[in-house]
């Protein structure tokens, strides 16, 4: 990844063959890590896959049953939360509701026994980055969710951490507000360079804000790679369907030959197709993974079509029409352009961009 | 209040005619439950006017036959003698002393305990909680000899310490802390551990300010408790000087034996701070009342 300040890329945090086990559950099993200094990683996956469990270990909330996590090169391990020059903003943000914006703040320099004095300055500077200046004598309850959301930040930003840790930070703000505060965060990482590592669910939050993305399923990493990667090359079928939205459509196909690089499907309707495939991958029978984006809504009797349906529901967004189509193969997502011309009940045909499509084994991996 | 069904002929029915029947409704089942609350009312109330109004008779109306509600000759001679002629000046600076002591010792105590409880990891901590419940299973008035025992054989009976000792007991106090700091999310601890508070800064300035209002509301009432206490605080002390107010009534007598009138002006004027006291944290006194017996079922 590319470091701020044209240092070179290096691991900044690093988990080594970590296990993290809750009586007979194992929430994370045998999972190595490596954050590069000043990237903005996001840990990405379904609710229960371990991702807020792992943040929560290189915070050190959370003991590790088996492995290391190393900051900077220094085995943290079993070095208590405080040490780790962390910050962690919760989703929560866990505000202290009887204090003021400026003693929540300033509560890290509170309890580390600085002066009055430097407590005010340092709250005032973060204050002012965050823009948070006429809040500083209020409570949380008389703020907006925005507003605590930026004192749940400046409380992390105070102790100047060489780390920044967010677990699921926007969840708790309306649509609009997320957009925002998303913006914020892109250019504080921006501003400051530090190492940031965020928890997420929201695949647009971690494709828009990460550098990099580790997608996680059921404890394992699934996937690490930039948000392009994971769109583009996907590495198996469960990222494949994470990562998009409307999420990519999955149907089954015989592999009639494979030549190199290349498969030649059979697609359910007979037609046979080209699809790229990674040199020495061999099946007989795959799913074919397409985003709705590479199916384009064609006139049933052109010889392009792959595909017949009939149009079910239409969504018009706008910028986009999302169609749900009801083929031979089960029900497809197709995106088409916003103007659209097309109508529920209707017969459609559908060409497939197959450059774009993708093979995925019996096991799930990309072929 | 008083439900009342909007019907169909309700709606259709003029204005004033409505009304006229709601009042009915309303004067009836009213009329019965303020009957009820005044006779309870006067029930509650007529041993305290009774007693009120005794400290202001003179010793010969007290014992005379019949029931007077009012002094026929109106004296402040109980009054006069209870604050001049007896130790009440020091009874209140014991009891305000012994109660003070016991307040802030047991809050302090439970919070730390409850936090403890509540909040800390540590070898034994079920069974600590368990000993707790199960202390509080047992009535203080059953112990009453051996809190005896144990306080001579510790040197303190007749002193204001032995007084304070055996009211340090008070699990219910250290169990509602233990809800309380239980219902704390877990986020606030987690971003405190982070930010490198130790747990005495968690209990000092967290744990506590977060729940100022049950710190209160048990204070008022482990005050008022110990205010009233009279049992204990009357075997343990003998000499006049040590006495709490309480125990100071049964002082008030002289060569000529028990003076009903100078009996019940000390009394009124024991519980006149504990009177203030409700009437000022009257809310926090009601919260903390329901917070106990929520536990105490």
């Amino acid at each position: 990844m590319a470091a701020k300040n044209g240092e070179a890329a290096a691991p900044h945090v690093e988990l080594r063959r970590v296990t993290k086990r809750y009586g007979p559950v194992t929430a994370i099993s045998d999972l190595s890590l490596t954050v590069d200094k000043g990237s903005f990683t996001a840990l990405l996956g379904p609710s229960g896959c371990g991702k807020s469990t792992l943040l929560r270990m290189i915070a050190g909330l959370e003991p590790i049953t088996a492995g290391q996590c190393f900051i900077d090169n220094l085995d943290v391990t079993d070095v208590p939360p405080a040490q780790r020059r962390i910050a962690m903003v919760f989703q929560s943000y866990a505000l202290y509701p009887h204090m003021t914006v400026r003693q929540n703040i300033a509560f890290s320099l509170s309890v580390a026994g600085q002066p009055k004095k430097v407590q005010n300055e340092r709250a005032l500077e973060v204050a002012r980055i965050l823009q948070l200046e006429p809040y500083l004598d209020r409570r949380p309850a008389e703020l907006s969710g925005g507003q605590r959301q930026r004192v749940a930040i400046g409380r992390a930003l105070v102790r100047k951490p060489e780390v920044f840790l967010f677990d699921e930070p926007l969840s708790n703000l309306d649509a609009k507000l997320r957009v925002q505060m998303r913006l914020e965060l892109a250019k504080l990482h921006a501003d400051l360079g530090t190492t940031m590592i965020y928890v997420t669910h929201d695949q647009t939050e971690a494709m828009t804000l990460a550098d990099k993305i580790v997608v996680l399923d059921k404890g394992v990493i699934s996937q690490v790679g930039s948000p392009l990667e994971l769109y583009n090359a996907p590495a198996n079928k469960f990222v494949a369907a994470f990562i998009g939205s409307p999420s990519m459509n999955f149907f089954p196909v015989d592999i009639a030959a494979i030549n190199g690089r290349t498969a030649s499907v059979v697609l359910p309707g007979g037609r046979t197709v080209e699809i790229g495939i990674a040199a020495g991958a061999g099946a007989r029978s795959a799913e074919l993974g397409v985003r709705p984006e590479h199916l384009t809504v064609v006139d049933p009797k052109d010889p392009a079509a792959a595909f017949a349906g009939a149009v079910a529901i239409i969504e018009r967004l706008g910028n986009s029409t999302i169609l749900y189509i009801e083929t031979a193969v089960g029900q497809l997502i197709v995106e088409g352009e916003g103007d659209l011309d097309a109508k529920s009940g209707q017969t459609v045909g559908l060409r497939l961009n197959q450059s774009h499509a993708r093979l995925f084994g019996a096991t799930g991996a990309t072929l | 209040m008083t439900a009342s069904v909007e019907t169909g002929a309700d709606l259709v029915a003029p204005l004033a005619s409505r009304r006229l029947a709601r009042l009915r409704h309303l004067d009836l089942v009213g009329l019965v439950i303020t009957l009820v609350t005044v006779v309870g009312a006067v029930l509650w109330a007529f041993p305290l006017y009774w007693g009120l109004v005794t400290t202001f008779k003179p010793e010969y109306e007290v014992v005379r036959p019949g029931v007077e509600l009012w002094p026929q000759h109106f004296t402040l001679e109980n009054y006069a003698h209870v604050l001049l002629q007896t130790k009440i000046g020091l009874w209140y600076v014991n009891s305000l002393i012994t109660s003070g002591a016991v307040t802030i010792i047991v809050v302090m105590m439970a919070a730390g305990a409850g936090y403890a409880i509540s909040q800390l990891e540590f070898p034994g901590r079920r069974f600590f909680w368990w000993m707790i419940l199960a202390s509080f299973m047992i009535p203080i008035p059953a112990l009453i000899v051996n809190h005896f025992i144990l306080m001579s054989q510790l040197r303190v009976i007749n002193t204001l310490a032995g007084v304070v000792g055996p009211q340090l007991i008070a699990p219910v106090t250290v169990i509602i802390y233990k809800q309380f700091f239980d219902s704390v999310p877990k986020d606030f601890r987690e971003a405190a551990v982070i930010d490198g508070a130790s747990e005495f800064q968690l209990l000092f300035r967290i744990y506590l300010p977060m729940n100022w209002g049950v710190t209160t509301a048990l204070a008022i009432i482990t005050f008022i408790a110990a205010w009233n206490l009279f049992l204990w605080p009357f075997l343990a002390v003998s000499s006049e000087d040590k006495m709490n107010i309480t125990v100071g009534i049964t002082q008030v007598h002289d060569a000529f034996g028990v003076s009903y009138g100078r009996d019940l002006a000390v009394a009124m004027l024991a519980a006149m701070p504990v009177a203030v006291i409700y009437l000022i944290f009257q809310r926090r006194v009601t919260q903390a009342i329901m917070l106990s017996a929520g536990i105490k079922g």
